[in-house]
């Protein structure tokens, strides 16, 4: 592993070349580009909003958060779900999509998907501000529990690095992954507590391998955690944030694995 | 005696023939598998390139000849770090030009300036250092893609897109020069500029790989020559000798190439 980390430090310029790329392709557009990042993500919070409050009541919440404060449980858990899903979405295709460099340049190939990861990252963390605002607004106290966010941000990079790796390369192999990455990324919102609080999952009458198996999604954790960053009761038990933790560090080294096993094979089909 | 920029062991890549689509899940496993065993599996595997051993002083310019499909861009492309091999290795001192395949890895959507600073930049070039040779690389590539400059390069033709690939590559600092094909493309004028960059960067002692079909081009450049036939390296001495077992017993049926 030191090897493939030194050689991406070597090329770290080539790195942020791609990310600033990266980022500059998608805004150039609109001069709105960054207030239209946040469109998306806004204009899925009101829905759920809309849905879950407006229409059907606290029934959902758990006890939780007040009605009040759920317009902030759901952003806080939106963006970190956009987080992840601008990675599955683009991380998929950075070997495939970015052929021509590949071929006639050597660069360490991990710089391709890492990139996509990087920029999406940059995407959430231009989205905080909002999170404040809204926090600042609803009335809700800032305090030292704060401090969960860089951890949530960490995790959350290791897990996502993860599987950018592996995604990347597999999808160089079976091309008809993209093809799933919807259905997936359905499953990870619905399957981690953003609309709905964990509370509610643990106290179901599901059966108790469901409940495990439930939990040991590391987004779970993650999720927690940036809900504990403006919630500090609904910090993760120790349980759960061991889970979440091993199962970022599993996910990277499983991903890298496979990048490594992977890349003779990638670089004989692109 | 210096060493050896270029160091080829035993080197051997494999392919699989005739790859489907519904195959892609077996070839992973065929992978798996012959990454554990170290022999090739299944039945539809060869070898492009086989048993090849040599070394590249500094300095050196080398011709590579061969028919078609003998293995000479995928030596280009072990040379350039692009493809791994899967049997013995190749090891290179210091950083590569390489202009394979026709390109220098533009990508068809971005402009022509927005290729040359990714590109440069992805060759370790900062963007002072690429700002300050942006205008000689754009002069040598010609007016027909100074005009296009700042359009995608997809709308190129093949020409414009090998000579801005030729001017910047040509412009790297990197001590190993390798061409594919590349001047094949070009008109006279160009070529003949290109001759003159090249002379230059090996009176430098820059080291070139030079793949080509025609023969003046080869002459003209390379001191020593390989010949390759169907992936085994048959002849390694000068241009002449690798161009005599290129052309085979009949030597008036050279294609006649250009200049």
């Amino acid at each position: 592993m030191t090897s493939s980390l030194v050689g991406v430090w070597r090329a770290r310029n080539v790195l942020q070349f791609l990310v600033r790329r990266d980022l500059a392709i998608k805004y150039q557009q609109s001069v709105m580009g960054y207030l239209w990042s946040l469109l998306e993500p806004l204009g899925i919070g009101l829905i759920y909003y809309f849905v879950f409050v407006v229409v059907m009541g606290r029934a959902g919440l758990g006890g939780v958060v007040t009605e009040q404060e759920y317009i902030l449980y759901l952003m806080a858990g939106i963006f970190s779900f956009m987080w992840t899903s601008g990675v599955l979405s683009e991380a998929t295709g950075a070997l495939t999509g970015q052929k021509s460099l590949i071929t006639t340049m050597n660069v360490p190939r991990e710089v391709f998907p890492l990139g996509r990861v990087i920029a999406r990252s940059a995407e959430f963390l231009a989205g905080l501000p909002i999170l404040a605002l809204i926090a600042a607004l609803r009335g809700v106290d800032f305090g030292w529990w704060l401090l969960a966010l860089p951890l949530a941000i960490v995790l959350q990079l290791v897990f996502l690095t993860g599987i950018a790796l592996l995604l990347s390369s597999v999808n160089v192999m079976l091309q008809d992954i993209e093809r799933f990455m919807r259905m997936i990324q359905r499953l990870v919102f619905y399957g981690s507590p953003i609309l709905y609080p964990l509370v509610l999952v643990e106290s179901s009458s599901l059966p108790g391998w469901l409940k495990l198996l439930y939990q040991a999604n590391p987004l779970v954790g993650i999720v927690e955690i940036h809900h504990a960053v403006w919630f500090p009761q609904l910090f993760p038990s120790a349980a759960l944030l061991i889970t979440c933790v091993v199962g970022c560090l599993v996910t990277l080294v499983a991903g890298w694995l496979v990048f490594r096993w992977l890349e003779p094979a990638v670089l004989k089909e692109l | 005696m210096t060493e050896p920029i270029i160091e080829a062991r035993d080197l051997g890549v494999q392919f699989v023939r005739n790859r489907r689509r519904n195959l892609r899940l077996r070839e992973m496993a065929i992978h798996a598998f012959r990454r554990g065993r170290r022999q090739p599996a299944g039945g539809d595997t060869f070898w492009p390139l086989r048993h090849l051993s040599f070394e590249v002083q500094p300095g050196e310019a080398l011709g590579i000849i061969g028919k078609n499909g003998t293995g000479k861009s995928t030596l280009l492309k072990l040379i350039a770090g692009v493809l791994k091999p899967d049997e013995g290795g190749v090891t290179v001192r210091g950083r590569v030009a390489p202009l394979i395949q026709l390109s220098a890895g533009f990508s068809g959507d971005l402009t022509g300036r927005e290729n040359v600073f990714l590109v440069a930049s992805l060759h370790g070039l900062g963007r002072k250092e690429i700002r300050a040779r942006f205008d000689e690389i754009i002069d040598f590539a010609g007016d027909q893609v100074r005009d296009a400059i700042d359009s995608p390069v997809r709308h190129y033709s093949s020409g414009m897109k090998v000579r801005l690939a030729f001017s910047l590559v040509s412009r790297l600092p990197h001590p190993l020069l390798l061409v594919d094909e590349a001047l094949a493309v070009g008109d006279r004028e160009f070529k003949q500029k290109c001759y003159k960059v090249i002379d230059g960067l090996l009176a430098e002692g820059r080291t070139l790989v030079l793949v080509s079909h025609s023969q003046p081009q080869l002459t003209r450049f390379c001191k020593r020559g390989f010949y390759l036939d169907r992936g085994r390296l048959v002849v390694d001495g000068t241009m002449q000798e690798a161009l005599d077992a290129y052309n085979g017993p009949k030597p008036d049926e050279v294609d006649a190439d250009d200049d």
